[in-house]
């Protein structure tokens, strides 16, 4: 990446290892436009299939003059045989995310950003999203690595979501979902509407995986005898009185809870990830999800 | 149980289980999210104010407590054996000697004390009273079986200044006793010096006695003489030593609030030493002695006297002539003293009556005139019969009787080393009284009113006796002139003794006086004492006065002229032996007040035996106990919150 201005998350170096792996697609198929992406069916021929609007970092090249000259709009044309995937990465911006040490919010803008410049290196087209009361908000979709900028900006922005809305989130993004492609959900899932939401996301045809951010003290707390725990996101508050029946009871009941969402997710083909927000993003990249095929 | 009502605090057990099902009121920590947690609580705590109630050590501690003090508050109790009566009257000493107070011991304390000992072996169901004694008794409170008021009026109790006196307190008692035959008496004194009644009660006696020290010097007189011309005042000081240790004190002679003299007194042990100070200004008003440095009782530390007026009156003595009289006489500053034998004395009178102011006394030595005079008169070994009674042969070496103590004719005379060689047998008069007689009942010295004019009596030769030359020979002659010439510009006397009352004559139009007394400050109950009563006839009876220091008399009349203008100032001491011996006496004499046989006796009766202290000790220890809990506990807690990274749930990472 050539800048003269700073990247909010990483240095070049670490950009320069991140162009080392790719997202993986087990679920490819026909993509839309040309792409540098490896397709799992290799086609020889270059059959028009259709024309789409233009976005921003398409390849002039593609661009159909002769429509511009009868429509006055910019349109690129799609093949049938060569891979164009969208990569989509999802944020969850509610307030629970906004907590912990490391706050889980910024662990998961970075792990964001990680992969969407994975996809922008990959000339892939990039679709980030912030989900929080109900909507996803998100930016035009990109392509190409001097868009990275752009993306790391986007995903600095300080939020204002409060609540989360998860199944209403997602299932606006999934409406509006076209294309195939990897679609990476980064979340601590902390919301009643959990499952509809990987059911919606899950039912697009993109390869879904789940990203599940916790705190290390979600995952392994210590309570103070009678206390009252407040809910950052809902106010909601719950009294407890902390020993060690309490706490061995949580983690059981977080155990239970990570296993039902991993094998949700397995269901539907998607990979599911325990991620605590202490977890350098190097080793996320390059050892976990590495290890569970999310990129390669 | 004393109080079983205490009972009612056992309700505070539930109200502490209550507390402690209550849910806390908890600190806030916040999470990211409630979301697991609110399914993991669901399942054991319903969101309800109440929680289960779970075994706590620091609940079993209070419980208990809580039980312990309850229990100790409903003061319980066990029968034991008294060796009172169901019905005691207890008398609390608190003459001046019971204010008594050394480093080492606080008389009216340990009264107190020994008072509220008596309170706690009352028999089941005794009844007690009890009296603050005295010059006279004063029921604090009366016939209860309520030990709480009992104490409590015992705890208020307080010594005074008066001289002390037991008749009152045992006509009290005796009354009491007469009413219930199972009846004990109990006195707590110091024994020292109070006077006791001629009959005993019906009732047994048991004497409580307090006191040990007897290392007190006092005053014993102060008298104020104004020596002829008025220019100077003679002061006559007394200071006895009642100790069984020798003393020196430091006396001090104050006139107006002023320095005047200050001198060394030494007084050997049981003795008693006399100061006569001729540097008191004759314009002084108030004069005040004090011994210098603290002993044992500070009430007779200090003594008052008011200046003598300066009025004269012309007296005739009459007789051979006798140097010793003559000189006692031309002392008083009263007196302006012409003397001429038997037989000028009608040409004196004569003289007296055509050109210069009339006598005012006539003194006859050794005779008696025909005619009896119109004057007062004073007559000392009298041959013949006269106004005072009849006379007959004389008593040789007669032996004086004791005399009282109260006598103002013998005010600071001290007779007892006085011998007399012949004195004659009187008869004495129907307005005569003796002052002092033989041991026979004749009387030796006596005075009286005939025809409204007032006599003294000396009944023996003084040159047959040794009183001239002894200090208490002036002092008896300015006493009997004191008696004969009642001072014409006041109505009081220069001096009165605590709890004296005197009747004095004022001026028929006044219709109350006023009487105001200032303590002295740092004596014990000192203040200001303030009363009024009425004249009757011309006539005002002046209570005695129960505060050491000054008391002035104001008139109160409805005629303008007369109201609020003062009818003359006094001068309030203790000056008595008895009381400034405070040396605790033998109990016995009070002992022997209660004539009962010891078969008549109260049985022994049951009484309560208290033990909530030993529970109220528990109590403490169970709360020190509960407290080093708490403490640990909540330390093992702040440790737990103040780990060494910020957790949101305020634990330490494991």
């Amino acid at each position: 990446m050539s800048t003269t201005e700073r990247a909010p998350f990483f240095d070049e170096a670490f950009l320069r290892r991140l162009e080392q792996l790719e997202l993986a697609s087990r679920r490819m198929t026909a993509g839309r436009m040309k792409g540098e992406r490896r397709s799992v069916r290799r086609g020889q021929s270059v059959e028009f299939a259709d024309y789409r609007n233009y976005a921003a970092g398409d390849d002039l090249r593609q661009l159909d003059w002769n429509a511009y000259a009868r429509l006055e709009k910019l349109v690129v044309k799609l093949f049938v045989e060569e891979e164009d995937v969208t990569v989509h990465v999802l944020v969850d911006a509610s307030r629970s995310m906004d907590y912990g040490q490391p706050n889980k919010l910024d662990a998961a803008r970075r792990a964001a950003a990680a992969l969407g410049y994975l996809g922008l290196a990959s000339m892939d087209r990039v679709s980030v999203a912030f989900l929080g009361d109900g909507e996803a908000t998100g930016m035009r979709p990109m392509r190409g690595k001097r868009r990275a900028l752009e993306l790391f900006r986007f995903l600095a922005e300080p939020r204002s979501e409060r609540l989360t809305g998860l199944a209403a989130a997602a299932r606006s993004y999934a409406g509006r979902l076209r294309g195939t492609g990897p679609l990476i959900l980064i979340s601590d899932l902390m919301d009643p509407g959990y499952l509809d939401a990987l059911r919606d996301l899950a039912g697009t045809r993109c390869q879904l995986s789940v990203l599940h951010l916790l705190a290390p003290d979600e995952l392994e707390p210590e309570v103070a005898p009678d206390v009252r725990l407040v809910d950052n996101e809902t106010g909601h508050a719950v009294e407890v009185s902390g020993d060690d029946d309490l706490v061995d009871r949580y983690r059981t009941r977080l155990a239970e809870w990570q296993a039902e969402i991993a094998a949700f997710v397995s269901r539907r083909g998607g990979a599911y990830v325990a991620v605590p927000s202490d977890l350098e993003v190097a080793d996320l990249l390059f050892d976990v999800l590495r290890r569970r095929r999310v990129v390669e | 149980m004393i109080a079983p009502l205490a009972l009612i605090g056992l309700v505070s057990l539930p109200i502490i289980v209550a507390f402690y099902m209550l849910r806390l009121r908890r600190r806030d920590v916040p999470v990211g999210s409630t979301f697991l947690w609110q399914q993991l609580i669901r399942d054991v705590e319903a969101n309800a104010p109440w929680q289960r109630l779970r075994f706590s050590w620091l609940l079993l501690l209070q419980l208990l407590i809580a039980a312990i003090v309850v229990l100790a508050a409903a003061r319980p109790f066990n029968a034991v054996d008294s060796d009172l009566a169901a019905n005691v009257v207890l008398i609390v000493d608190t003459s001046a000697s019971m204010a008594t107070r050394t480093d080492d011991e606080d008389r009216m304390a340990l009264a107190r004390e020994r008072a509220r000992d008596v309170v706690e072996r009352l028999p089941v169901g005794g009844r007690v009273t009890v009296v603050a004694a005295a010059d006279s008794a004063e029921v604090v409170v009366s016939e209860t079986d309520d030990a709480d008021a009992a104490l409590e009026a015992i705890d208020g109790i307080e010594a005074t200044q008066l001289p002390g006196d037991l008749t009152d307190a045992f006509a009290l008692a005796s009354a009491l006793a007469r009413r219930d035959s199972d009846s004990t008496v109990v006195v707590v004194t110091d024994a020292a010096g109070d006077r006791l009644p001629d009959l005993g009660i019906g009732a047994p006696v048991l004497v409580e006695r307090v006191g040990a020290t007897d290392a007190n010097q006092a005053i014993a007189a102060l008298s104020a003489l104004r020596r002829a011309g008025g220019a100077q005042l003679d002061l006559f000081v007394a200071v006895v030593n009642p100790s069984a240790v020798d003393a020196t004190r430091r006396l001090e002679i104050y006139a107006d609030g002023s320095l005047v003299d200050a001198r060394d007194l030494a007084i050997p042990a049981g003795q008693r030493s006399e100061a006569l100070v001729s540097t008191v200004p004759g314009s002084a008003r108030v004069i005040e002695a004090r011994l210098a440095g603290a002993d044992a009782l500070v009430t007779d530390d200090r003594a008052f006297a008011i200046a003598p007026p300066e009025v004269t009156s012309r007296a005739l003595l009459v007789g051979s002539g006798s140097a010793y009289l003559e000189n006692a006489l031309a002392l008083l500053p009263r007196l302006e003293l012409y003397a001429v034998d038997e037989d000028g004395y009608v040409d004196a009178l004569a003289d007296a009556a055509e050109s210069g102011p009339p006598y005012g006394l006539l003194v006859f030595d050794g005779i008696v005139p025909d005619s009896a005079p119109t004057i007062p008169a004073l007559y000392i070994d009298p041959d013949a019969d006269g106004t005072f009674g009849a006379v007959a042969a004389r008593i040789t070496n007669p032996v004086i009787a004791r005399v009282d103590p109260e006598e103002p004719i013998l005010r600071f005379v001290d007779l007892s080393t006085v011998h007399v060689g012949r004195t004659r047998e009187v008869v004495l008069s129907d307005g005569m009284r003796e002052v002092v007689s033989t041991s026979g009942g004749n009387p030796m010295i006596a005075v009286g009113e005939e025809g409204g004019r007032r006599i003294g009596l000396i009944g023996f030769d003084l040159g047959e006796s040794d009183l001239p030359l002894q200090v208490a020979f002036p002092l008896l002659m300015s006493n009997l002139v004191d008696y004969l010439l009642p001072a014409t510009d006041g109505i009081l006397p220069s001096s009165l003794r605590l709890g004296e009352s005197i009747s004095v004559a004022v001026d028929p139009r006044i219709d109350r006086i006023a009487l105001e007394t200032i303590g002295t400050a740092g004596f014990p109950g000192a203040g200001t004492e303030a009363l009024e009563v009425p004249v009757v006839g011309g006539r005002a009876t002046i209570p005695g006065a129960e505060l050491v220091g000054l008391r002035e008399i104001r008139a109160r009349s409805e005629i303008a002229e007369l109201d609020d203008i003062s009818l003359g100032q006094t001068a309030v001491n203790l000056f008595s032996a008895d009381e400034s011996d405070v040396r605790p006496d033998d109990p016995q004499r009070i002992v022997e007040m209660g004539r009962v046989s010891q078969s008549e006796g109260p049985s022994t009766q049951p009484t309560r035996a208290e033990w909530w202290w030993p529970l109220a000790l528990v109590a403490l220890a169970l709360l020190l106990v509960e407290w080093m809990l708490f403490h640990r506990l909540t330390r093992r807690s702040i440790r737990r919150a103040m780990g060494p990274r910020p957790q949101p749930f305020g634990g330490r990472p494991r």
